[in-house]
């Protein structure tokens, strides 16, 4: 049996995870509910067959961990410390969330997101918009190689030292770029019929199965902890 | 033409955008974690540097609800990546109301523009939201989850219900500046190849 | 249904804020199941014609429409982009933007879900669409990680899904190599065989000429000749010379059965030499200390241990895609950074970085390599001291002296490909590399490049052009360089006739 959850799913647990990340961990078993939180999404990945990311957030998360409970502590000062200590802050703190947005939008194909939206609701407009994000941000990282790689041939990676340069080098042919594929792809996406009157139809069909189920009991069972030990005990 | 409303082609228009946009402050956001006092600077960072891609994009779309639409994206995109909800209903209005504005200027009336950019970006004070809200328990919480004592310190004196005011004006006015330069660029490199 | 299944009468067309009109008074009819080649240079109206049809001229592209169009029944003007949707299909041009998915399944998918069909049909169609075109290993897998011709074969699957009676293609081979544009013609041939009403805009001939029912050749916005499918077949090659169009007959010069003399690279007394140049895409170097590449390295992507290129030469680099062709250029200039091959040439070694100060790459899509508003700040940006009257001079040498104060973005590709061509001479780049400057140039613009290729070469430039125009080769090529797997196959003398 595959690992494969419903959109609908994936879109609780994000709900779910970005709130808990708010929260910070103040107890050891607050912190043992957030890791295991972050476990979760790690797995899947791993479950998904993305061994690589899964390897590389899993190094990262535990590099976060162990530097913060180990070396740094709310006395240190000074400038390499504090810097590491916003990172590594940061790193903990939001990690999860990263994770878990990561494992969905790499895993969500963009007809099931599509589909999860017209289930839930959501109006097609902000669902057409919301897809396009998701495919153009590969889009946007190859056109901005392509434009590093020119800049390097040309030696003008940093502008020739102005700040504004920097960007507007990298900025205005990105943008031209994004422009023109944007162009040639409403073409291509409306000659095949999108913004119809019609209602969509999907060959994604959504059922919770037991194992979203699961997930979705586990989760709320997470939050619910976070919220009784952190506000009311 | 414009009275259709949003076609399809807008909708995409926006979700390009939005993808670039929020490269870009994803960009400048990761300098924050350098410094607290970097972190009070998104003010000045953010609507400077991402005033081009947005100057374009009021040339692009012209209808109503493309801030608005825009707003509820970037609100999404932030709960997603863990940011937290307790910006949303800013964001939203701020993006709401920066699309009410450039309509009254038909989306062509430069000043109109500037005011409505302006505005727009104020969404990004949203992200200070938890820190003025819940300041004692998120100070708290910033030192339980491994900030230094320092960071706190320099966050809280950055960003405070005293300081709240002077960001959002800051804001306020980085954004009208950068639609200023924002335009400049349009004008030079956009306008001038003719696309728009 | 009515013979002629696509009308259109009198028709004027002029692009909004563009001031001469793409078509004059232009009449067409097309019947239906009719395989149709529209052919002419760039910017003669094919693709205006091809917009017509689906609608996207006049409910997307703006501008003055005067005439009216019938397209199955339906008059364009009036009717709804969507409602078109199962009717006429399109393929696009460019590969990389046409899909709005990230995944091939969905894509093909994409639009029978967008006309609300059935969820059980829809699964039935895109199996036989499938297996129908053999596309079954390209399921389940990121459109990113396709090839060019890989994503086209999509965009076709895509379109068939919808099965429209009408399918129209614009310039659908520009971005492929030899054998997606074998995979391309017999897509075609199917539609044909289905008898689907087939419309095709194209500059590359030979793929088509024997498919196709009528030739149209357009000029300026006007039907200039017209022929029938075998009409066309046996035109000889002067004539189509005459016509400016690329040639109907691919001589001899495919990738695999190039025929010249090799020359062994010790014959070459004076050349470039590139040295070491291994580049793997499998293996990163690891973590702490950066492996270098080695020659028995396995799985290397690039392995050239020596090859020496004759100096002053243009230099044709071909090989099916995939094997290696843009690799090869990107590590010889150096823009891969864990290639740490060796250039030596007029008895220097350049290394690293310094091959980025004698190497120029013209890319493909050379939007990404334009960053200034106007064609001279563009080749002063390149030039260490500004100086203008070399920049002049150099313009004036291409032949686009008079855009110098026009912003490069506003330029047809042609002359985009002039700018990028004119900074590469401003930063004295001995070694130009081309890759694939002529996919969608009409002949005429194919000419011009190969006639500035050879310039650049006899004023000095070793020129590297990577390229799947035979026609290239035989205009300019002195040599010929085939890659194969990351390897070099043989360097070969251009024997001309």
């Amino acid at each position: 049996m595959s690992a494969k959850l419903d959109p609908r799913t994936k879109l609780y647990m994000i709900l779910v995870v970005s709130a808990v990340v708010m929260m910070s961990a103040t107890t050891p078993l607050l912190w043992g509910v957030r890791i295991a939180m972050t476990m979760i999404p790690l797995i899947l990945l791993v479950a998904e067959k993305r061994y690589a990311s899964a390897l590389r957030f899993t190094i990262l998360y535990a590099i976060a961990l162990v530097l913060t409970f180990r070396f740094l502590s709310e006395e240190s000062t000074g400038i390499v410390e504090s810097l590491l200590i916003g990172y590594c802050g940061i790193a903990v703190q939001f990690l999860p969330a990263l994770i878990t947005a990561w494992y969905v939008v790499r895993t969500t194909k963009i007809d099931e997101f599509m589909s999860a939206m017209q289930r839930m609701h959501v109006p097609d407009g902000i669902a057409i918009s919301l897809a396009v994000v998701m495919r153009f941000f590969p889009t946007i990282k190859e056109e901005y190689a392509s434009i590093t790689d020119a800049m390097k041939m040309r030696g003008i990676a940093f502008g020739g030292g102005r700040p504004s340069k920097m960007v507007e080098y990298r900025m205005i042919p990105l943008l031209f770029s994004c422009v023109n594929i944007g162009d040639e792809l409403s073409a291509a996406a409306i000659t095949r019929g999108l913004g119809g009157k019609v209602k969509r139809t999907s060959v994604e069909e959504l059922h919770l199965r037991v194992f979203d189920w699961l997930l979705i009991l586990a989760f709320t069972a997470a939050a619910g902890i976070f919220v009784v030990f952190k506000y009311i005990l | 033409m414009n009275k259709k409303g949003l076609t399809p082609k807008d909708f995409i228009s926006i979700g390009i955008f939005t993808a670039i946009w929020f490269v870009v402050e994803f960009v400048f956001g990761m300098l924050g974690y350098i410094h607290p006092y970097i972190v009070a600077a998104y003010v000045v960072m953010l609507p400077l540097a991402g005033a081009i891609p947005m100057m374009l994009f009021y040339t692009k779309v012209e209808k109503f609800g493309m801030l608005t639409i825009m707003s509820i994206l970037i609100a999404i995109i932030m709960f997603v990546t863990g940011m937290g909800y307790l910006g949303a209903p800013i964001t939203i209005l701020s993006g709401l109301i920066a699309d009410l504005i450039a309509k009254s200027g038909n989306y062509k009336k430069f000043p109109k523009t500037v005011l409505s950019y302006g505005v727009f970006c104020l969404w990004i004070c949203a992200n200070y939201f938890p820190i003025l809200v819940t300041a004692d328990a998120y100070r708290q919480d910033l030192v339980d989850a491994g900030y230094s004592a320092e960071y706190c310190e320099n966050l809280f004196r950055a960003i405070n219900p005293h300081t709240i005011a002077i960001l959002l004006i800051v804001c306020f006015i980085c954004g009208c500046l950068g639609a200023f330069i924002g335009k400049a660029a349009v004008k030079k490199h956009f306008e001038k190849a003719g696309i728009a | 249904m009515s013979e002629n299944f696509i009308k259109i009468k009198h028709v004027h067309f002029k692009y909004k804020g563009s001031e001469k009109g793409l078509l004059d008074d232009l009449s067409l009819t097309i019947p239906k199941g009719e395989t149709l080649l529209l052919t002419g240079a760039s910017g003669s109206g094919k693709t205006t014609i091809i917009r017509l049809i689906n609608g996207l001229i006049p409910h997307y592209y703006q501008g003055d429409l005067e005439g009216s169009i019938s397209v199955a029944g339906y008059d364009i003007v009036k009717t709804e982009l969507y409602e078109l949707a199962g009717v006429v299909g399109t393929v696009f041009q460019n590969p990389r933007s046409q899909f709005f998915s990230v995944d091939t399944d969905g894509e093909i998918v994409f639009g029978p879900e967008n006309i609300g069909m059935e969820t059980g049909k829809i699964k039935e169609r895109k199996q036989d669409i499938v297996s129908e075109m053999h596309i079954e290993k390209l399921m389940g897998r990121s459109l990113f990680e396709l090839s060019g011709g890989e994503k086209q074969s999509i965009a076709c699957a895509s379109v068939a899904a919808l099965l429209p009676e009408i399918i129209l293609l614009d310039e659908p081979s520009s971005n492929l190599d030899q054998g997606a544009i074998g995979n391309l013609r017999e897509v075609i041939k199917r539609w044909k065989a289905q008898g689907k009403t087939i419309i095709i805009s194209e500059h590359r001939l030979w793929y088509l000429k024997d498919l196709v029912d009528r030739v149209i050749y357009m000029e300026t916005g006007k039907i200039r000749h017209e022929w029938s499918g075998w009409e066309f077949a046996a035109m000889d090659s002067e004539k189509v010379r005459s016509l400016q169009m690329r040639p109907l007959k691919v001589s001899d010069i495919l990738a695999s059965d190039f025929a010249g003399s090799d020359i062994q690279t010790q014959e070459i007394s004076d050349g470039v030499v590139l040295k070491d140049f291994y580049f793997s895409y499998n293996r990163k170097p690891y973590l702490i200390r950066k492996k270098k590449f080695q020659q028995n390295d396995e799985g290397l992507s690039l392995c050239i241990p020596k090859l020496t290129l004759p100096k002053n030469t243009v230099i044709g680099v071909i090989g099916h895609n995939g094997t290696g062709k843009s690799t090869f250029l990107k590590c010889v200039c150096g823009l891969e950074k864990d290639c740490h091959g060796i250039i030596e040439t007029d008895g220097k070694e350049y290394k690293g970085k310094e091959r980025l100060k004698i190497c120029y790459m013209v890319m493909q899509d050379v939007n990404h390599q334009l960053f200034t508003d106007s064609v001279q700040g563009e080749v002063l940006l390149s030039m260490e001291e500004e100086d203008k009257e070399r920049c002049d001079q150099i313009l004036q040498s291409l032949g686009i002296l008079e855009f110098k104060e026009k912003h490069p973005m506003a330029l047809s590709g042609g002359q985009k490909q002039r700018v990028a061509i004119a900074s590469a001479i401003a930063a004295d780049a001995k070694l130009m590399l081309f890759d694939e400057p002529t996919s969608g140039l009409d002949f005429c613009h194919m000419e011009k490049v190969g006639g500035l290729l050879k310039s650049l070469a006899d004023a000095g430039n070793t020129v590297l052009v990577a390229t799947h125009d035979p026609e290239l080769i035989e205009l300019c090529c002195d040599y010929v360089l085939c890659i194969e797997n990351g390897r070099v196959g043989y360097l070969r003398v251009v024997e001309r006739s």
